[in-house]
């Protein structure tokens, strides 16, 4: 993981914080427009990546408003390109800036991620806490002395704080608030049909509770990603030629015959809450490789992080509505009872129902979003986890991973949890549809001017 | 959870059976006759309880501390006539109704002869703290069937814990019982004051266990780090036993997500040096499993203790190769290898014929579960076969912490099983059972060891007992063999046709040796330590100018010829 954050790492040092602090000139040489962007994207996955008790529900949630705080802080600077108030779910102003007055964009953004990763990340620690801070005087301190105008300085700051603090004070009221409170409803009642949902044996979190049972409820961001139809499910069934059991077959088969190549897949997209950035972090993080490799102005980075933020979030909020209504069983509570009763899964369940898939919905959502940023063909190498120690329970590497488009990776992302054994092809097959139609609306908002024409 | 329907189909046709005819089978169910109602009510989640077999009145019948959780724990006096009486509102335990517990061993921690209680907990019964931590408790026996707490004297109320597995043995060899505990959320120093997000979602990290150095019956230092003891894991406990038998006490620790967090460790303790090291990986051991319990045994009389490993779905025989060699596992092709949810193990010669069969506590997570019966492994040859509905032990109520133990002195071993409560409906009853031994046909042997320099019942020595071309090795038991639980320190051999056991053969920790000959079976046998002679000077120094003068002479020799010419 190291290699993804070179220049959010060193202010994790206290060391480096007194040095930073106590003597200017060791600061980066430069930071470009792009490069504020990119530092609080990574500061972004690192606060998410460390602080516990994460999930891919709350993570998903984290990068739509910091991602949307990161557009709004600067949007207002950048004709034709207009702020999203007036068209999210309930969000009908953010502060504006004062007419005739000039801004310093970058610094507003700056003031804006700090402010908005703290209070999203109320419960990180301390250090993590001073972590951002440290980036945020690194990042003032830099601008502020070429710009030698302490008027602008303070405005563009306080603006920015202005624009994070209302897109906070809008967050609180999605029920998503402090989610990690309740990552358990120890009280609620579940299905309990030919079909439904157990609590896993070969589970990755230690709660026999699903995860999250009320998120599906949570509000969008985008009012028309909560009007989306239901995704059909097909009828459960015992019968070794039904399509349902069909289904689980395909996987206990792809498991028995697992290449080493198809391993790699499954371990590297797994993205364990407890010891990554989680799925949505991936996809914030193939955002940030896009933007590292197609430096496009500060804008548009904002843009392609709003865009994937919200995507993601939305996709993970229809994905847990969906998956609790449906409450459908993994594969390792099938496969057992009809097929192998010593099959285990090549990777261990996570706690929540399994149709459709979280990682296809919200690797599609971000796919889609980075296809309209970048275009179809788009050739990159995925590092997310380049450097880390073997898997010796499943016996492989960590690989790093190149692709030609972004829904190549979409498309593995998927596949990796059919290669895993925690996920059927149908599970897959509906969270990349689902998740490209959600991605699409988000696109369709009106970002610039004459897309309302 | 319809993973186990085939096993529910099953049980339901033994509940058919039993009500068409009654059923004799080798153990009888005799809890309700023995006065025993008992049931483990879980705080939340799936955690606890056990029990610990001790006698507490030293009057020769061994009786039990049963934790309860939420609910009030229970102290059984055995009353010698196949019943007991719950004295725990006499007992001086009452402080345990604060606590939620899990665990219980028992040693005599002060050395004044009587038997001391150590409970283990995860939480307070006040419903006051959001995150729930607590300390562990520890009482010193009054000698007079009550208690006195003494968690506070042996500095033992710093540790704001999550405890589940306890266990007592004694790493220095210092006749002094140590603990080990197993923590399985980390700890909180200190009491949770106003409480921060940060600290809330940082509640559900791995923690350290406690590595607990008795003081000379003074108080416990907590030496975890200082032995060498590194891991962060959900752990449940540890096992003091003696794998590679060369008579100090090595440390087999026991985790849950093992294929997550940290797996299970084999620690190999470095005595006299204070410290051990991690030999899990040379070893074999260091299972990624859903570690809960463990049992000890040598199940193939080959002089080297095996390890039984419960665990979800499958459990684990980890056969000991001999010094330096990797285990192996060889639950499946030995047979004992069923589909369950295990927690208690326990290897005892059950029906007298020379050779250790297996008792497996089953049950399901709560809140969600379903019946899963006990599995009883019968040893013939040492392979395994399963026949728990075919003995009598295949209860079905949601099984945590058993033991093993003779309730009515009769010479055979009963089984306690600890069941919780199930928090949701259930199709049958899940009450503690006790299932007497009405089996074996053959003879036996007890062995009691009164420690003077070791601890009182010989915690951490070992008993063989030779029959023929037969050697059976016990290790005395201070618990952690099985899940959160203690059985008896009484070592039990079936002795087959065998009247007579050619020699018993008694390794006390640290080493020194005791040997008796032609022992009568069907007998308890009560050994006291033999006292170091105290050595005579006179007689040491010539022995000891002798011993230099030879060494002299050999290295003096061996120089020579080390000088020769190399012939080749």
């Amino acid at each position: 993981m190291k290699k993804i954050f070179p220049a959010a790492f060193s202010y994790l040092l206290p060391f480096a914080l007194v040095f930073i602090s106590g003597c200017n000139s060791v600061q980066k040489k430069d930071f470009t427009e792009q490069d504020v962007a990119l530092e609080w994207a990574k500061m972004t996955l690192y606060i998410t990546q460390y602080t516990p008790a994460n999930s891919p529900t709350f993570a998903s949630r984290g990068f739509g408003y910091i991602g949307l705080t990161m557009y709004e802080a600067v949007v207002n600077g950048y004709d034709p390109y207009q702020s999203m108030a007036g068209q999210l779910n309930g969000l009908e102003n953010l502060p504006k800036p004062v007419p005739e007055k000039s801004y310093h964009w970058p610094l507003s953004l700056n003031a804006a991620q700090a402010s908005i990763l703290k209070n999203i990340y109320l419960q990180t620690s301390d250090e993590n806490k001073m972590s951002i801070d440290s980036l945020e005087r690194v990042i003032k301190n830099y601008f502020s002395d070429k710009l030698n105008d302490d008027a602008r300085v303070v405005r563009s700051i306080a603006y920015g704080k202005a624009v994070a603090e209302a897109v906070f004070e809008w967050s609180k009221t999605d029920d998503g608030h402090r989610g990690y409170l309740n990552n358990f409803d120890k009280q609620a009642e579940y299905p309990d049909r030919p079909g439904s949902w157990q609590p896993p044996l070969f589970a990755q979190s230690f709660s026999h509770y699903p995860l999250h049972p009320h998120w599906g409820k949570n509000r969008t961001f985008l009012k028309q990603n909560s009007e989306l139809p239901m995704p059909q499910m097909i009828p459960y069934d015992t019968l070794p030629d039904s399509p349902y059991y069909m289904e689980f077959l395909k996987v206990y088969e792809k498991d028995m015959a697992l290449t080493p190549e198809e391993k790699e897949a499954a371990i590297w997209w797994g993205d364990d809450p407890d010891v990554t950035f989680t799925p949505p972090g991936h996809s914030y993080y193939l955002a940030t490789m896009a933007i590292e490799k197609a430096n496009p102005p500060l804008i548009k980075c904002a843009e392609v992080y709003a865009k994937t933020g919200m995507a993601t979030a939305d996709a993970f909020i229809n994905c847990w509505k969906w998956k609790y209504h449906f409450f459908s069983e993994r594969p390792n509570t099938f496969i057992p009872q009809y097929i192998d009763k010593e099959w285990e899964s090549f990777w261990p369940d996570p706690p929540f129902p399994a149709f459709p898939s979280g990682h296809a919905i919200q690797a599609a959502a971000a796919a889609t979003v980075l296809e309209d940023s970048f275009g179809k063909s788009f050739h990159f190498t995925d590092k997310a986890h380049e450097g880390r120690e073997r898997d010796e329970v499943r016996d492989t590497d960590f690989v790093i991973r190149s692709f030609d488009s972004f829904w190549e990776a979409a498309q593995e992302t998927a596949d990796s949890r059919f290669y895993g054994g925690i996920h059927t092809p149908l599970d897959n097959k509906v969270g990349l549809e689902e998740g490209t139609k959600i991605a699409r609306n988000i696109i369709a908002l009106h970002w610039e001017k004459e897309d309302q024409l | 959870m319809r993973l186990f329907g085939h096993t529910l189909f099953l049980f339901c046709v033994s509940l058919l059976n039993s009500t068409v005819m009654p059923a004799q089978t080798p153990f009888t169910d005799v809890t309700v006759e023995a006065g025993i109602a008992h049931q483990f009510s879980v705080y939340e989640g799936t955690f606890g309880g056990g029990a610990t077999v001790f006698d507490l009145n030293n009057d020769g019948f061994e009786d039990l501390f049963i934790t309860s959780g939420t609910t009030e724990d229970v102290l059984y006096l055995n009353n010698g006539d196949g019943t007991f009486q719950n004295i725990y509102d006499t007992s001086g335990l009452a402080v345990t109704r604060d606590y939620v517990t899990q665990g219980a061993v028992s040693a005599d921690v002060n050395k004044d002869g009587w038997r001391d209680l150590f409970i283990t907990t995860i939480n307070t019964t006040d419903g006051s703290q959001i995150i729930p931590r607590a300390k562990n408790l520890l009482f010193l026996n009054n000698g007079d069937m009550t208690f006195k707490d003494v968690t506070g004297a042996y500095k033992l109320d710093e540790f704001n814990s999550f405890s589940t597995g306890p266990s007592f043995g004694d790493v220095n060899a210092d006749g002094y019982p140590d603990l080990y505990v197993g923590n399985y959320f980390l700890e909180f120093e200190g009491t949770l004051g106003v409480l921060k997000d940060a600290t809330i979602v940082s509640a559900n990290q791995t923690a350290k266990g406690y590595l607990l150095i008795n003081e000379k019956g003074n108080y416990f230092e907590n030496d975890y780090e200082a032995y060498g003891l590194h891991h962060r894991g959900f752990g449940f406990g540890a096992l003091f036993t003696d794998f590679d038998n060369d008579g100090d006490q090595d440390l087999l620790v026991n985790q849950d997500f093992g294929y997550k967090a940290v797996p299970n460790f084999l620690y190999e303790n470095q005595y006299p040096k204070r410290s051990f090291i991690d030999i899990s990986k040379a070893m074999a051991m260091d299972l990624k499993e859903n570690a809960m319990g463990s049992a000890v045994g040598d199940y193939d009389n080959n002089g080297l203790l095996d390890y039984y490993v419960t665990n979800i779905k499958f459990n684990l025989l980890m056969d000991n190769q001999g010094r330096g060699k990797p285990f192996i596992d060889r639950a499946k092709e030995l047979g004992a290898y069923s589909f369950a949810i295990s927690w208690g193990a326990n290897f005892a010669d059950f029906d007298h014929d020379m050779d250790l069969d297996l008792y497996v506590s089953n049950g399901d997570l709560n809140p969600n579960c379903t019946p899963m019966g006990n599995f009883y492994y019968e040893n013939t040859d040492a392979t395994f076969t399963e026949k728990g509905r075919i003995v009598g032990v295949n209860d079905y109520g949601i099984g945590r912490g058993s033991v093993v133990f003779d309730m009515e002195n009769d010479g055979d071993l009963d089984i306690l099983v600890v069941n919780q409560k199930p928090v949701r409906d259930y199709p049958v009853g899940s009450t503690t059972r006790l299932l007497r031994n009405d089996a074996p046909k053959g003879n036996w042997l007890k062995v009691a060891l009164k420690g003077i320099e070791a601890e009182t019942n010989g915690i951490g020595s070992r008993v063989k007992v030779v029959v023929g071309a037969t050697q059976m090795i016990r290790e005395i038991d201070g618990g952690g063999s099985s899940h959160l639980s203690q059985s008896s320190v009484i070592a039990h051999f079936g002795l087959g046709k065998a009247t007579k056991a050619d020699s018993v053969i008694v390794t006390w920790i640290g080493g020194k040796k005791q040997i008796l000959l032609d022992q009568n079976a069907n007998q308890l046998l009560t050994l006291p330590e033999l006292e170091d002679k105290k050595l005579n000077i006179w007689m040491v120094v010539p022995i000891l100018l002798l011993g230099g003068l030879m060494i002299g002479y050999f290295v003096l020799k061996g120089r020579k010829r080390n000088r020769a010419p190399s012939r080749f």
